[in-house]
């Protein structure tokens, strides 16, 4: 009963953790962030498997986690509101050659990460670029200007 | 009670709506610039709470820190106890008691615990072993066998189930030691 809680509260608060370390562990890892999600993860899982190390104990965690996200996933299509809490909303971080510092700044998103997502769109400058949007999942998606 | 049975058919394609709000009026991108910044606030609560939680961890609010830490001695010199006021669920810690010399009687220190000793405080062993455990009332009698000078004994607990658990210590015909442990999740 206790892994199945353990579970339960481990995935809600690596949830809101890694919800509100704004977007970069979902995308474009560095080196750093590769730390922490692992890292984490391997703290959650102590606690939620206890010195309980039966293959009953592991498989009603990863079932209860299971559970646990299909539920969230059914609930976020049913409530458009509980997705962009537990996802968050697609923001434009550059529009028609302007910067949207509040955003870059709130989401730590800096200029060369644009770059970096418009160089696989085999764009050469930033002036090339007339829209980024920085995606749930942490992706910048980047629309070039018309020619 | 069985599954219910879907009567209705389900819907297999619908036609493309304008659903996702755009900018600019060409690009579908659905963002949310007001509900973002409620969050941004949200999300500044919840750090300055992170913090919080942190520092509370340091000092020892939720268990092994120097808050935790207790220390108590019995008025008549009997026992001196050191024990942490919060404990942590199934994490091992130990609690000693130093016995003062008119501990002894007869050539042994008789020590009765209250029964939260071994079930929510989850007891694991007893350093060293006493000589006769008896059951008695709510509570179980130790026995050991000791010069004039006792000196520790010492019990390694796990904590089997979060709460406030009562704990009483008495070595026979002195004076008794109450206290509450708070065991965290």
């Amino acid at each position: 009963m206790y892994t199945i809680a353990h579970a339960i509260v481990g995935y809600f608060f690596l949830l809101l953790a890694v919800r509100i370390l704004s977007r970069r562990p979902g995308a474009q890892l560095t080196p750093t962030e590769f730390v922490l999600i692992f890292l984490m993860g391997g703290v959650i899982i102590l606690a939620t498997v206890g010195d309980d190390h039966s293959e009953t104990n592991a498989v009603c965690a990863v079932i209860a986690v299971a559970l646990v996200h299909r539920i969230v996933a059914t609930l976020k299509i049913r409530f458009p509101r509980l997705g962009a809490i537990v996802d968050g909303t697609p923001l434009v971080v550059l529009e028609k050659g302007q910067w949207q510092t509040e955003v870059m700044k709130k989401m730590r998103v800096a200029d060369e990460d644009v770059m970096a997502a418009a160089r696989t769109k085999s764009i050469k400058t930033l002036d090339e670029i007339k829209y980024a949007v920085l995606e749930r999942n942490g992706a910048i998606s980047v629309i070039k200007k018309q020619q | 009670m069985p599954f219910p049975i879907q009567t209705e058919p389900i819907e297999k394609t619908k036609p493309i709506e304008d659903s996702v709000p755009k900018i600019n009026n060409e690009l579908a991108v659905g963002s949310d610039l007001e509900f973002q910044r409620r969050w941004w606030r949200w999300e500044n609560g919840i750090w300055i709470l992170f913090t919080a939680i942190v520092v509370a961890d340091l000092l020892g609010c939720f268990g092994r820190g120097p808050l935790a830490n207790a220390h108590a001695r019995t008025n008549d010199g009997t026992m001196d106890i050191s024990y942490e006021r919060i404990e942590r669920f199934s994490t091992p810690s130990m609690l000693k008691i130093k016995f003062g010399p008119n501990a002894s009687r007869d050539g042994a220190v008789k020590i009765w615990v209250s029964d939260s000793l071994v079930k929510e405080l989850g007891n694991q062993r007893i350093i060293p072993q006493p000589d006769a455990s008896t059951l008695d009332g709510h509570g179980i009698l130790y026995t050991f066998q000791s010069t004039p000078h006792p000196d520790t004994i010492q019990f390694g607990l796990q904590p089997t189930s979060p709460g406030i658990h009562s704990l009483t210590l008495r070595v026979q015909g002195a004076e008794e030691f109450n206290t509450k442990i708070y065991v965290v999740p």
